[in-house]
C-alpha cells in the first residue's frame, strides 16, 4: 500500500478525530502535499462538523413527569411483591412452628402410630397450602383487575 | 479553561448526585433526568426512529440505573454507564422488533426529519442548515443501527472513542473501523441522494 492510498483511506477518521497521534501527523504531512486528498479531508470535514449540527429531536413536553411517576410506580410494585414475600415467608415459618407445635401435643395426648399421624398431618398440611394458594390466587387477580 | 472547568463541575455534580440515589434520596433521580433528558432522548431516538418508543425506553432506562445503582462503580464514567444501559435496552427492543441482524440498511425513517426541529443564527443560514441537517439525517435513518450508534456518540455526544467501546462493550479497534464504515456509508447515501 502506497502512502497515498494508506491516507485516503484514514481521511474519514481523521474528520472525526479519531486517529492516534501518529497516524494524524501522517494524514497532515501528505494532505499538505496532495491536492486531492486536501480536498477530500475538506470534504469529509464539512461532513463532520454537519454532523455536528444535526437537527435536534425536542424531548416530549411532560416527559420527566412521567418517567418520574412511571418509577414510583414500579417502587410502589416492588414495594409490595417484597411485602407479599415476606408475609408469606413469615407465615410459613408461622405455620411450620404452630403445626409441629400442635401435633406434638395432639400426640401427647392422644397417643396413636406415627404413620397415622404422618398420613393425617400431609392430608391437613395439604389441605391448608391449596386454600392459601386459592387466597392468594384471587388477591392478586383483584390488584390486577385495579 | 472554562468549558474544561464546567465539565469538572458537573462531573463533580453528577457525581454527588449518584452518591445520593444510592441513599435512596427522592431529589437525586429527578435532577438526573432533568439534566440527561435531551441527549438521552436524542440517542435512543436516533437508535430507535420512533419518539414514543424512545420514550418508553427513556423511562426504562432510568428504572434499570435505579435497579443497577447500588453495584454502580464511582471510578466509571457516568455517562459511558447510563448510555451503555440505554444502548443495550434499544438493541433488545430493535432486535425484537426486526428479529433480523443489527447492521442491516433500513430504508425507512423519514418521517422522522418532519419531527426535528432547526437551529440557527439567521433565517436564510436556518433554513440552509435544516435542509443539509435533515438530508443528513435522512441518511443516517437508512443506515444500520450498529452504525448510527456509533455516529450519534462520536458527533453528537462528542464522547471518546474509548467511552464509546465502553457504551457499545466493543474493543476500541472495532470503534473505529465502525465508524470508518459509516461514514464511507453516509457519504455514499448523500452523494447517491444528490445524484437523484
Amino acid at each position: 500500500m502506497t502512502e497515498h492510498e494508506f491516507v485516503r483511506a484514514m481521511l474519514a477518521l481523521a474528520a472525526a478525530d479519531a486517529l492516534d497521534p501518529t497516524e494524524q501527523r501522517r494524514v497532515d504531512q501528505h494532505a499538505r502535499e496532495c491536492d486531492l486528498c486536501r480536498k477530500d479531508l475538506e470534504t469529509w470535514a464539512a461532513y463532520a462538523q454537519s454532523l455536528r449540527k444535526l437537527p435536534q429531536p425536542a424531548a416530549p413536553a411532560g416527559m420527566v413527569q412521567r418517567t418520574q411517576a412511571r418509577i414510583l410506580q414500579e417502587r410502589t410494585a416492588a414495594e409490595n411483591r417484597r411485602t407479599s414475600e415476606l408475609m408469606l415467608g413469615a407465615l410459613a415459618i408461622f405455620g411450620w412452628g404452630s403445626g409441629w407445635a400442635f401435633w406434638t401435643v395432639a400426640r401427647a395426648i392422644i397417643g396413636g402410630s406415627l404413620l397415622t399421624w404422618l398420613l393425617a398431618s400431609t392430608v391437613l398440611v395439604w389441605m391448608t397450602a391449596g386454600t392459601a394458594a386459592v387466597m392468594l390466587g384471587r388477591s392478586g387477580q383483584m390488584r390486577r383487575s385495579l | 479553561m472554562i468549558l474544561a472547568a464546567a465539565m469538572s463541575l458537573e462531573a463533580f455534580t453528577t457525581h454527588r448526585e449518584v452518591a445520593l440515589l444510592k441513599k435512596r434520596h427522592p431529589d437525586a433521580i429527578a435532577e438526573l433526568i432533568g439534566r440527561y433528558q435531551h441527549r438521552l432522548y436524542r440517542f435512543l431516538v436516533r437508535m430507535v426512529q420512533d419518539p414514543a418508543t424512545a420514550e418508553d425506553l427513556f423511562q426504562q432506562t432510568w428504572i434499570r440505573l435505579l435497579e443497577k445503582v447500588g453495584s454502580y462503580d464511582a471510578r466509571r464514567n457516568f455517562d459511558a454507564w447510563l448510555f451503555a444501559i440505554a444502548r443495550n435496552l434499544a438493541i433488545d427492543h430493535l432486535r425484537r422488533r426486526r428479529g433480523v441482524s443489527l447492521d442491516e440498511e433500513d430504508d425507512s425513517g423519514l418521517a422522522m426529519v418532519d419531527r426535528l426541529s432547526a437551529g440557527g443564527p439567521d433565517a436564510l443560514e436556518q433554513l440552509l442548515d435544516f435542509e443539509r441537517g435533515a438530508m443528513l439525517a435522512t441518511a443516517i435513518a437508512g443506515l444500520p443501527a450498529i452504525h448510527r450508534e456509533v455516529l450519534t456518540l462520536r458527533f453528537e455526544e462528542d464522547m471518546k472513542l474509548e467511552q464509546i467501546a465502553e457504551v457499545a462493550a466493543i474493543p476500541l479497534s472495532t470503534v473505529k473501523s465502525r465508524l470508518h464504515r459509516a461514514l464511507e456509508s453516509l457519504r455514499v447515501r448523500i452523494e447517491m441522494g444528490k445524484d437523484l
